[in-house]
């Protein structure tokens, strides 16, 4: 269950801006398991949901609906579109690789000339990304604007394929990974009252959840991620930052925020107590909606679980499917706790 | 089939270079009700023949490669496949790609990339040198190792699909885009009255150098072939090509070419109204296969018409529809008016 709405959630189109899909769906799935739902002008989509028990603090789960992706910025008169990146993408990962622009989904592909037109320096260095393009067959600027317009927000190829010992691959696991966890949460039983933020905008600076936090207040947040993972080989030591197979991560540090450390050993207790196989960071590296929400009003104590995934900002993300399980039953324990 | 139908059923076989056993056997298949023979040699070239009949009949030769590139595997480490090439990839396209490896049944790949945050400012302006490049088909050293033995061919794991604006976009349109012509011409020529025989050769290994036709062409000793290949189209960043797509059949014109010929199919163009550019190919080897087969044995009638395509080589390859249908008009017109 958990992986059929993890992928679902990962082939729906939400690149940071226009999350629409994404939040329309999670409404639909939480609306008959929700005791009080909010929303707000950005487009946060904030669900309570009573427990078991009333905790003596306000636990919020936090998710971002987001995902990078492009944006159009210009039609050029022979067809083809420039853009810009919506979230950091690393220009290595975008050439040749089919896209979805607008919300008809029109598909198109970044197109660069044939490397036999190419000069020796050329085949070895990138173009800026100012210099793609994107190619959807039109053949002049009319032809074009008849599908797509300049601000259409562009999504990648969306094919999700398990593979290999449970791995799966798929866009936007960052952070539909976090997104499944808290839906399938939501449609269980839970052990103590709880307040379910999904965010916008966290890949343009966790703009999102500074207004989601101010409106739920919560005491103390868990954030519900995706991490980096460079574990391949040639890359040794620390700078793999986590390794697929390691388990889910439980950050202390990143270049956002400092955890709270009591939220941190206690993450790690119960992973430890319940056979959960987790691991931390070896760089300081990434950010979380932490940031914004530790920051939030008189302050919220944050921690975060983690998905390793490779390939993060790029339409073949891999994770491994028992590891983004394992952060479904950590939040889950994580929730038993601040019950008691 | 219909033109669109066969090409996408052709791109989507997987046949790289020398392992081009899969699209042999389903073009057999399909010519086997238009043919008189159909046949392979040595080096696995489809061959299919229509005689008609009448005494003293020239061969004419349709010819177009089978082959597309992709890579193969050269070993594992820690369970993720070190690869060489099989042709002239674009290493600019491997990074977070999707491939298939062909093992039986076949597995599905990413090449990962090394995340942007443990590169240098320089290193993420270059492309990534494929020796530092791994697919990762999400198995441990011990399970990679037994179930892809090195030799393993790969592929991109892309199909062909229709675009808007009548354009054909995927991978192995090179060279499958011009089979599916040739066979389409062949298909349609075999009803009709002809005055010469007609051979339709769906060559191999044109990405290493044009092996197949070599060997194919001293074998069927043709008196006239009709070389059909793919050549680059204009994009934003290649305005210096001549060809454009949807402009029509390109028409090849050089040293490399039979002028009567090359005169005889432009003339023919004008008076049937079927749309063509030409293309001018100014040295001995054109690229294509008429190179083999112009010097094969004592000299064969060679025509070079091309296909014109935007992004040669790389998993998006596109060209237009109404080009290769003007390619089909300009075989079919060319054969049926030849006399005995």
């Amino acid at each position: 269950m958990f992986l059929d709405t993890m992928e679902t959630l990962c082939c729906l189109g939400g690149v940071s801006g226009g999350e629409d899909e994404v939040r329309d769906y999670i409404l639909e799935r939480a609306m008959p398991f929700a005791d009080e739902i909010k929303t707000d002008p950005m487009g946060n989509l904030m669900i309570f949901k009573k427990g078991a028990v009333t905790p003596a603090v306000r636990v919020m789960l936090c998710a971002h609906m987001d995902e990078v992706g492009l944006i159009v910025t210009d039609i050029t008169s022979d067809g083809y579109l420039r853009f810009d990146q919506a979230g950091g993408i690393d220009r290595r990962v975008l050439i040749g690789k089919q896209v979805y622009v607008g919300q008809d989904r029109v598909p198109g592909v970044v197109g660069s000339k044939a490397v036999h037109l190419t000069t020796a320096e050329q085949r070895k260095t990138l173009p800026a990304m100012s210099e793609m393009y994107i190619d959807i067959g039109a053949e002049s600027r009319e032809e074009a604007c008849a599908s797509v317009s300049v601000g259409d927000l562009v999504a990648f190829d969306d094919r999700v394929v398990r593979f290999g010992d449970g791995f799966i691959k798929a866009k936007a696991i960052d952070d539909r990974a976090g997104c499944a966890t808290m839906v399938e949460l939501l449609e269980s039983e839970l052990p103590c009252d709880c307040w379910f933020a999904f965010t916008v905008q966290e890949e343009v600076g966790a703009r999102g959840a500074t207004i989601a936090a101010r409106s739920v207040e919560p005491d103390v947040a868990l954030i519900l991620e995706t991490t980096t993972a460079a574990d391949i080989p040639g890359t040794e030591g620390a700078d793999r930052v986590c390794q697929l197979g390691k388990g889910v991560v439980i950050p202390f540090m990143d270049r956002g925020t400092i955890y709270n450390r009591e939220l941190f050993r206690l993450l790690g207790r119960l992973a430890d107590e319940n056979g959960i196989a987790w691991q931390t960071k070896t760089r300081i590296a990434g950010g979380t909606d932490g940031s914004s929400v530790q920051r939030s009003g008189a302050g919220v104590r944050v921690a975060a679980l983690s998905v390793p995934v490779r390939n993060i900002h790029s339409p073949a993300c891999v994770a491994r499917i028992d590891e983004c399980e394992a952060q479904y039953n950590l939040a889950r324990l994580f929730l038993e706790e601040m019950a008691k | 089939m219909e033109l669109v139908g066969l090409t996408k059923r052709l791109c989507g076989l997987s046949g790289p270079s020398g392992f081009e056993q899969p699209v042999r056997a389903w073009i057999a298949e399909y010519l086997e009700p238009f043919a008189d023979e159909i046949g392979t040699d040595p080096l696995g070239n489809m061959i299919a023949v229509k005689r008609c009949g009448k005494p003293g009949a020239k061969l004419v030769l349709l010819d177009a490669h089978m082959d597309e590139i992709g890579f193969i595997v050269t070993g594992a480490e820690k369970g993720f496949l070190s690869f060489g090439m099989l042709g002239g990839v674009d290493q600019r396209m491997l990074p977070a790609r999707e491939v298939r490896v062909l093992t039986e049944p076949p597995l599905f790949g990413v090449i990962d990339t090394m995340p942007p945050h443990v590169l240098s400012e320089e290193e993420k302006s270059r492309a990534i040198d494929p020796n530092k490049l791994f697919i990762d088909v999400g198995l441990c050293q011990e399970e990679a190792e037994k179930a892809v033995p090195a030799g393993t061919p790969v592929v991109y794991a892309a199909s062909c699909e229709e675009l808007g604006h009548g354009k054909l976009c995927g991978k192995a349109l090179d060279d499958r885009a011009c089979a599916a012509i040739i066979i389409k011409a062949f298909e349609m020529l075999s009803g009709r009255d002809l005055n010469v025989d007609l051979c339709c050769l769906v060559s191999t290994q044109e990405e290493v150098g044009h092996r197949g036709a070599k060997v194919a062409a001293w074998g069927l000793e043709p008196d006239i072939a009709l070389v059909v290949d793919v050549t680059h189209g204009k994009t934003p960043d290649a305005q210096n090509v001549p060809c454009s797509c949807g402009k029509g059949a390109a028409i090849g014109i050089g040293p490399n070419i039979n002028s009567a010929l090359s005169k005889e199919l432009f003339a023919l163009a004008e008076a049937r109204g079927i749309a063509h550019q030409p293309k001018a190919e100014p040295g001995g080897n054109s690229g294509t296969n008429a190179e083999a087969i112009q010097i094969s044995r004592e000299g064969v009638a060679t025509a070079l018409i091309s296909l014109p395509l935007k992004y040669m080589h790389t998993p998006v390859e596109m060209v237009s529809l109404e080009d290769m249908t003007a390619i089909v008009e300009l075989l079919t017109a060319y054969v049926e008016g030849l006399e005995v």
